[in-house]
């Protein structure tokens, strides 16, 4: 099987590749400049609405600059149900921050984000490519300390 | 291409191979209400306002998108079908901004018409409403987007009917909304005068900037006796 990606180069010219190009260009800056959607624009003969629509449309691009750690809380059903506003309510007091926001010393960022299809550890977070599940207040500042 | 025949509401109707149900139904004189979907356009099936009943089928179908099929059993105007369209039209208007009596696109509205035509009078549902800045500093184009109801039309007329490709469709949810450039207000320099966009605005929300000189700036008129 190939990997998603593989064959596509930063100086691919489809504009099916979007999607990969924007997600590269996100883990390699943390974030998509207006400079980075204009020049994928520019590339690929799309409008920046286009590019700047796709960026904004997937909560795993991001076009504010981001902390060094995403924390990401899924608010889908499933974890609603156990108490997932619990875990977001505990988080905001550990880092001191509202979902949508930075922590000023940047070692944070903290999102809501629809289901991470980890439903049978509900509640659960993404800090990163890390799952973490079967959260509780408790484990909260335990987990958050792995992360500097 | 090939002739086939279906059943459009009991009669037996002849329709070319390729056409969506909708286009059959037009030609046997059979009209069936469009929101997003305009002949020039290719069809996206995004407002569900057209849907029709197929016998067999799961769920309603868009007839403005589905291809006519030999034999198939369609009802465009069947109770659940008017039941369907009128949610539709009511859940739009729930998110619509607001009164009528406050636009003055208000009689030029296809949404306020075809509300008219299904009898939807207020909308039941009291959400709140997006509140966008009317953006008019251009002088070829004003956008209210409070008045958008996300058809779609006029990114599709501007890429296909007109060639340039000025808007986009950003963020998710309740927030999707139509877009220029990294989400601002439209001026001069990215988008000229062709207006295509806003004679497909089936709403309030494009139009041309009213010329205050046109009112105000003419002669006072002076009536001597």
């Amino acid at each position: 099987m190939s990997k998603i990606g593989e064959g596509i180069t930063p100086q691919s010219q489809e504009k099916r590749d979007l999607l990969v190009l924007l997600e590269r260009a996100q883990s390699r800056s943390g974030y998509l400049s207006k400079r980075t959607i204009a020049g994928l624009a520019e590339s690929l003969g799309l409008s920046i609405s286009e590019v700047y629509g796709v960026a904004t449309f997937y909560s795993f691009l991001s076009i504010k600059p981001q902390g060094r750690n995403v924390i990401r809380i899924c608010k889908s059903l499933p974890c609603y149900l156990k108490n997932a506003q619990t875990i977001i309510e505990g988080v905001q007091r550990e880092i001191g921050i509202k979902p949508g926001e930075t922590t000023a010393d940047g070692r944070f960022s903290f999102e809501l984000t629809n289901c991470i299809g980890a439903c049978d550890k509900a509640p659960a977070m993404m800090i990163n490519d890390d799952v973490h599940g079967d959260l509780t207040p408790k484990k909260i500042s335990q987990i958050l300390k792995a992360y500097k | 291409m090939a002739e086939i025949t279906a059943t459009i509401n009991g009669r037996q109707v002849k329709a070319k191979e390729g056409m969506t149900i909708l286009e059959a139904a037009l030609e046997s004189g059979i009209d069936i209400p469009t929101l997003c979907h305009r002949p020039e356009l290719v069809p996206i099936g995004a407002c569900r306002i057209c849907v029709v009943e197929v016998e067999g089928s799961r769920t309603l179908v868009g007839s403005c998108h589905t291809p006519i099929a030999g034999g198939m059993v369609i009802h465009t105007h069947s109770d659940k079908v008017l039941a369907t369209r009128r949610m539709i039209i009511e859940l739009l208007l729930a998110s619509h901004c607001g009164s009528c009596y406050m636009c003055d696109k208000a009689n030029i509205c296809e949404l306020r018409k075809i509300a008219a035509d299904l009898e939807v009078g207020l909308p039941r549902f009291q959400m709140r409403k997006n509140y966008y800045a009317l953006e008019d500093i251009s002088p070829y184009i004003v956008r209210d987007l409070t008045k958008c109801i996300m058809c779609r039309r006029c990114a599709r007329a501007c890429r296909e009917v007109a060639g340039h490709n000025v808007f986009g469709i950003a963020y998710r949810g309740f927030d999707t909304k139509v877009v220029v450039d990294f989400d601002q207000p439209i001026d001069k320099e990215v988008c000229r005068d062709c207006g295509v966009c806003i004679s497909f605005c089936p709403t309030g929300a494009l139009g041309k900037p009213r010329e205050a000189k046109e009112e105000k700036r003419g002669k006072p008129l002076i009536i001597t006796s």
